[in-house]
């Protein structure tokens, strides 16, 4: 599917994708940095060169391989369920993270530096290329943008993006509603679910609360106060628990409509869909404070 | 994601953001919300259920009903927009109350009626 030029889906779809390169496609920059840190001086000039050329490669052979995946059947939603988690770890807070990575691992030759730069690349860009190609919607011109922009990023960027995200953090919560609201779109755009969401129209907003409920939770459990925290845990489970009755009723021919119930096995299954799901959540709420209490005995 | 974790504003965002931007992200996020709620809902329904309900109903779906085919860029227009209604809000109505507050009984400026 190709977007008309400055039409205003064309501008939202590259607005998406630079941020989505802002907050996910510095990564190599920082990588390339520190696997040459370990080399020799003559050879750390060679180093970056060949593996930012090589980072590259490895993406636009990616974006490709991204643009025909996302049309076979069922990598649509499994790209959206991925975008979810992506945005969820963008969102969490993590001060380790840039000591856990594969470049730590000293690189003694050109060779390993190499190597190290374009699998690290390949394992980390990724996410990256996946957030495109979904907010693309199809269009190779809006991959081929999202490939230019982030090339740059990639090779001058990092500084700059640091300096912006420093100084502005609410990029990187926006970063992840952007990322968390091209997953949903990517779920509801499943060529395998369109016919089912056809007939279930209202299923699209349990999923969008879901997707946003799950994608910013590090951020409104931040805010939370703790005895309210399991919530975060609570809000996603319960609607995945009237998703669940939604998709059996389809897919058994089960009747859960109340009104449309009559017989006593429909009345005993509606009453499972509205009231099945407290004694599960009370097994939760007990089992969290009875963690809580013990963690607080051993700090005490 | 491994670049912005070298800052400690960025890599603790949902701690450090400012109060402007978090308003600013939160109501980016409603009207995302919203707009999938639009798409929700179908328009048949409203033809079956007539002209009094969508009056009746003028500020809930069928108003929504519009943000369906929004995008990004309109949903973040609209989310500046809320963001700064609220905050224009959070300034002006304190000021508005304390001008229905009525004045200590005995204060020179309360007016005998």
């Amino acid at each position: 599917m190709e977007l008309e030029f400055f039409s205003a889906a064309f501008l939202s779809a590259l607005f998406a994708i630079v941020l989505i390169d802002l907050v996910l496609a510095g990564d190599n920059a920082l990588i390339i940095g520190l696997v040459a840190r370990n080399l020799p001086k003559g050879q750390q000039r060679k180093v970056i060169f060949w593996g930012t050329f090589g980072a590259i490669a490895v993406r636009a052979a990616m974006a490709i391989l991204v643009v025909y995946i996302l049309n076979v059947p069922g990598f649509m939603l499994a790209g959206g369920i991925a975008l979810v988690w992506i945005a969820r770890k963008l969102l969490t807070p993590d001060p380790d993270a840039a000591a856990q990575h594969a470049a730590q691992a000293p690189a003694v030759s050109f060779a390993a530096a190499l190597r190290t730069i374009v699998v690290a690349d390949a394992i980390m860009g990724v996410d990256n290329v996946l957030a495109i190609g979904g907010a693309a919607s199809g269009s190779i011109v809006l991959i081929v943008l999202g490939l230019a922009i982030s090339v740059p990023i990639i090779v001058w960027g990092s500084h700059l993006v640091i300096t912006l995200v420093d100084r502005y953090p609410s990029v990187i919560l926006l970063g992840g509603a952007v990322l968390a609201w091209t997953g949903y779109s990517m779920v509801v755009r499943e060529p395998l679910l369109a016919p089912w969401f056809e007939g279930h129209a209202a299923t699209r907003l349990v999923i969008a609360i879901l997707v946003f409920s799950i994608s910013l939770a590090p951020w409104y459990s931040a805010r939370l106060s703790a005895r309210m925290k399991p919530l975060v845990v609570l809000l996603p489970a319960l609607l995945i628990w009237m998703l669940a009755f939604e998709v059996a009723a389809s897919h058994w021919k089960l009747q859960v409509d109340y009104l449309l119930a009559n017989e006593s096995g429909e009345y005993l299954l509606e009453g499972l869909r509205w009231q099945g799901w407290l004694p599960p959540a009370a097994a939760f709420l007990w089992l969290h404070e009875q963690f809580a209490q013990r963690s607080r005995s051993a700090r005490a | 994601m491994l670049l912005i974790h070298r800052s400690p504003r960025a890599a603790n965002a949902v701690r450090t953001v400012s109060p402007g931007g978090e308003l600013f992200v939160a109501s980016v996020v409603i009207c995302m919300i919203l707009a999938s709620f639009g798409d929700a809902v179908d328009p048949a329904l409203f033809g079956e259920a007539g002209l009094e309900f969508a009056l009746f109903d003028l500020g809930g779906e069928f108003s929504v009903l519009a943000m369906r085919h929004w995008h990004l860029l309109q949903l973040l227009l609209a989310g500046g927009i809320l963001a700064a209604g609220i905050a224009a809000l959070r300034v002006g109505a304190p000021a508005a109350f304390k001008i229905l507050r009525p004045a200590p009984r005995r204060t020179i400026d309360k007016v005998p009626i």
